[in-house]
């Protein structure tokens, strides 16, 4: 499985151990690699991602919402953009924080510079496709929230003892949106956005991070803080951000799938492997070695690429099998989230290269597959299979593996 | 969400196994399985499933009567019939809960039967409005025996407002239509056992995922641990969520029949086991002689004494709790969590040895929680 990135991750590791005998300093290339993602200046923490939190926060309470039928759809757009219709300050959050910051969910879906900022057709597209799943939850399934789901019609089906709320081809849109996000804001804001180096080494980020100039009255170099804003679109929803290892899977997003994907014995370790690739690349940031620190936002890019298809496989499969035993409530749930993480196929990047996996079109053609027509009720299991294969050939994963 | 275990992760047990043989030891040969399993299927349904199934019915069909009583006559007798026949009813549910197969299964008896804690809001509501779907899986929770219970024992803070409260003519009207539901629904299936369901029940004799003994193992191990172990002692006793739950226990209105019910279906899951019949006077072919046979044959460890041995201790440590498991909740709680942990203990043997044992496949795993 993934022998290059691991052998890649080996030789870290071997120096990392060399570096433990030597009080954490690499004597090749002079990285002081610390224990926990944890960094200083004169006595000061220099890692920040309060912004990120705050979206991750601010995406949480948006899909719980969806699921609220109180919330109008007013509320979840503005949830969605942090500002009213007309485009004035809008306090749709329960956490005040969120009310007060003018960042939003919106602006920071398929925003990435590496993918999009000369992409602004699609950029638009897809933040107006995850809209419209906001507005279709409350015009479509809250009026029927007491109608039973049948082909064609949205309403509730029965998940064992849960009741699940679809569309009229099965699809739960709060799952819809959450598990895209996970694509379309995370995934793209950390592997096209701050891990690149047009990002990292934009301005004079090197010239200032070489000679420690910080950034107005922050602690930290502006190159610095581009890193840890792409840690913390993962584990920014941690109870100890500095050791997220611990409480591995917190919250509702990356985190959590991350932590299912490693708890798969088939990928077990992915989860040290990219903390650590993140704390590395941090620590060679300090020491002004650029050269690892690339090497090191490659492992996580990959690593994040397979955490994605492999949950997409995953879903796809247990769908296809609650499907075989008749059960379309636990089946939909299933390709919801299936749906979702597909649809964050498209963000997901090639190892050493500008580009996706996934082609815009070969995701939308997942997608179309899966709830065209009638959708999730009569997909038919050889095509969940086909689309599995297709994603896992790309990797060095089977079907089987993911679907465990 | 049901799912099944992977290939691969089968093939690695095997090869587990294998490994562990070791080259130096005399390997174990596996003696291909020869039980009748037909036999033990019609002695399930003939001895077993129907005659409980039969006897749910008729104690639905007294249930109605009294019911009728009542609402021509609300004096406190006439409630006082209801009610013990209410009581007469859930313990026979208790009884039929865990064949979640055939028609049961198709209609999701269960879910309409006993999902508790019951909404009270919801019921209240769907009593006011009077414009509801019992349909929906959105009011699971506002039906069956649950929903009963609170309209005949907590509908009034006072137990002598009781009558009054429930007398009210929406009231009675929901009542009525809870208790009819619960009829119609056990006449349908029990009816399909006698028509057509008991034939594909033992003529699905084989051995794979789909046929009827390893359906009917999952179903009945998906019970033990969820609805059993978990809906009736886990969950108040606060093991999923950290604190106590006392509100959350079978039955909470009446209060003082959580214990009895607790035992009918601990005695159920044991009957069937060990093959005992419902009416309690023969033992047919079961899995407890299912894993004999096998234990026999291949010459390993018991593990169907082991299940029973384990069952006896966890009875032992039920019976030190009081008549109302809220009651138990709220002013010893450690003995609740001991019986638990007694119950918990036969999970790995049931789920990994026995399944082992017989080569069946667990077809669920716990859902992902989102």
């Amino acid at each position: 499985m993934m022998k290059r990135t691991k052998f890649g991750f080996l030789a870290c590791y071997c120096a990392f151990l060399m570096v433990s005998c030597s009080n954490n300093l690499d004597i090749n290339t002079n990285i002081e690699n610390p224990t926990a993602y944890s960094f200083e200046r004169d006595g000061v923490s220099t890692v920040s991602f309060s912004g990120q939190s705050t979206r991750i926060g601010m995406a949480t309470e948006l899909v719980e919402a969806m699921l609220d039928f109180d919330s109008t759809e007013s509320l979840l757009l503005e949830m969605y953009t942090n500002e009213t219709a007309t485009g004035g300050d809008a306090d749709p959050f329960s956490n005040p924080e969120y009310n007060e910051s003018t960042k939003s969910v919106k602006s920071k879906v398929a925003a990435s510079q590496d993918f999009f900022s000369s992409n602004t057709t699609e950029s638009a597209i897809i933040k107006a496709e995850i809209q419209s799943w906001v507005t279709d939850q409350v015009t479509e399934v809250f009026s029927n929230e007491n109608v039973l789901a049948e082909v064609g019609v949205a309403g509730q089906i029965a998940d064992g003892t849960s009741v699940r709320y679809v569309n009229a081809q099965g699809l739960e849109y709060n799952q819809a949106v959450a598990k895209s996000l996970i694509g379309a804001l995370m995934i793209d804001q950390i592997c096209n956005n701050y891990l690149s180096p047009a990002i990292l080494d934009a301005g004079n980020n090197v010239i200032g991070n070489d000679s420690g100039v910080v950034d107005g009255n922050n602690s930290y170099t502006t190159m610095e803080h581009k890193w840890d804003e792409a840690y913390g679109y993962l584990f920014g929803a941690a109870t100890d951000t500095s050791n997220p290892l611990a409480t591995l899977g917190e919250g509702v997003f990356l985190n959590k799938y991350l932590s299912r994907v490693n708890d798969d014995a088939d990928f077990e370790g992915i989860a040290s492997d990219i903390f650590e690739a993140f704390k590395l690349g941090r620590a060679a940031i300090v020491s002004g070695n650029y050269g690892v620190r690339d090497e090191q936002a490659e492992i996580i890019r990959e690593q994040l690429s397979v955490v994605i298809a492999v949950r997409a496989v995953y879903y796809l499969q247990q769908g296809k099998r609650a499907l075989d035993n008749n059960d379309y409530g636990a089946a939909f749930h299933d390709l919801s989230e299936g749906y979702g993480f597909v649809y964050s196929l498209r963000f997901i990047r090639k190892m050493e290269s500008p580009d996706s996996y996934f082609t815009q079109s070969e995701v939308e053609e997942f997608l179309t597959t899966l709830t065209g027509g009638n959708g999730f009720w009569d997909i038919k299991a050889s095509t969940l299979d086909e689309m599995s294969e297709t994603i896992a050939s790309k990797f060095n994963f089977t079907v089987a593996q993911a679907a465990e | 969400m049901k799912s099944i275990i992977s290939l691969s992760l089968i093939v690695s047990v095997i090869l587990l196994t294998v490994i562990s043989c070791g080259d130096d030891e005399q390997a174990i040969e596996i003696i291909t399985d020869k039980f009748d399993r037909q036999e033990m299927l019609i002695d399930w349904a003939d001895l077993i499933i129907i005659p409980a199934y039969e006897a749910y019915n008729s104690s639905l069909t007294t249930l109605v009567d009294k019911k009728n009583v009542f609402i021509t006559a609300s004096t406190d007798d006439n409630l006082e019939s209801l009610r013990a026949a209410y009581i007469d009813a859930y313990k026979s549910w208790q009884r039929v809960s865990m064949f979640d197969i055939g028609k049961a299964e198709e209609i999701k008896l269960r879910n309409y039967t006993n999902i508790f804690p019951t909404d009270i809001e919801a019921i209240n509501h769907n009593i006011s409005s009077q414009v509801y779907n019992l349909d929906l899986p959105s009011n699971y929770d506002a039906q069956g025996f649950p929903a009963i219970d609170y309209l005949l024992y907590g509908i009034a803070d006072k137990d002598a407002d009781i009558n009054v409260a429930l007398s009210k003519s929406k009231t009675l009207e929901y009542l009525s239509e809870l208790i009819t539901k619960l009829h119609r629904q056990s006449d349908e299936v029990l009816s399909d056992w006698k028509s057509t369901y008991r034939a594909t029940f033992i003529n699905n004799s084989g051995a794979s995922a789909t046929a009827s003994v390893d359906k009917m193992v999952n179903d009945y191990i998906f019970y033990y641990e969820k609805f059993f172990r978990a809906g009736k002692v886990g969950i108040p006793a606060g093991v999923f969520s950290g604190s106590p739950i006392a509100d959350a226990v079978e039955a909470p209105y009446s209060n003082i029949y959580t214990k009895e019910l607790f035992f009918v279906a601990f005695n159920a899951v044991q009957d069937f086991y060990a093959g005992r019949s419902f009416d309690g006077n023969t033992q047919g072919e079961s899995l407890q002689s299912y894993l004999n046979y096998m234990q026999e044959q291949n010459n390993t460890t018991d593990i169907s004494t082991k299940i029973s041995d384990q069952w006896t201790i966890a009875a032992s440590a039920a019976d030190l709790l009081s008549e109302s498991f809220q009651d138990q909740v709220n002013t010893d709680n450690i003995l609740m969590l001991n019986t638990y942990d007694q119950l918990q203990k036969t999970i790995i043997l049931l789920k990994v040895d026995m399944l082992q044992a017989l080569n069946i496949q667990v077809d669920f795993v716990d859902a992902d929680g989102d």
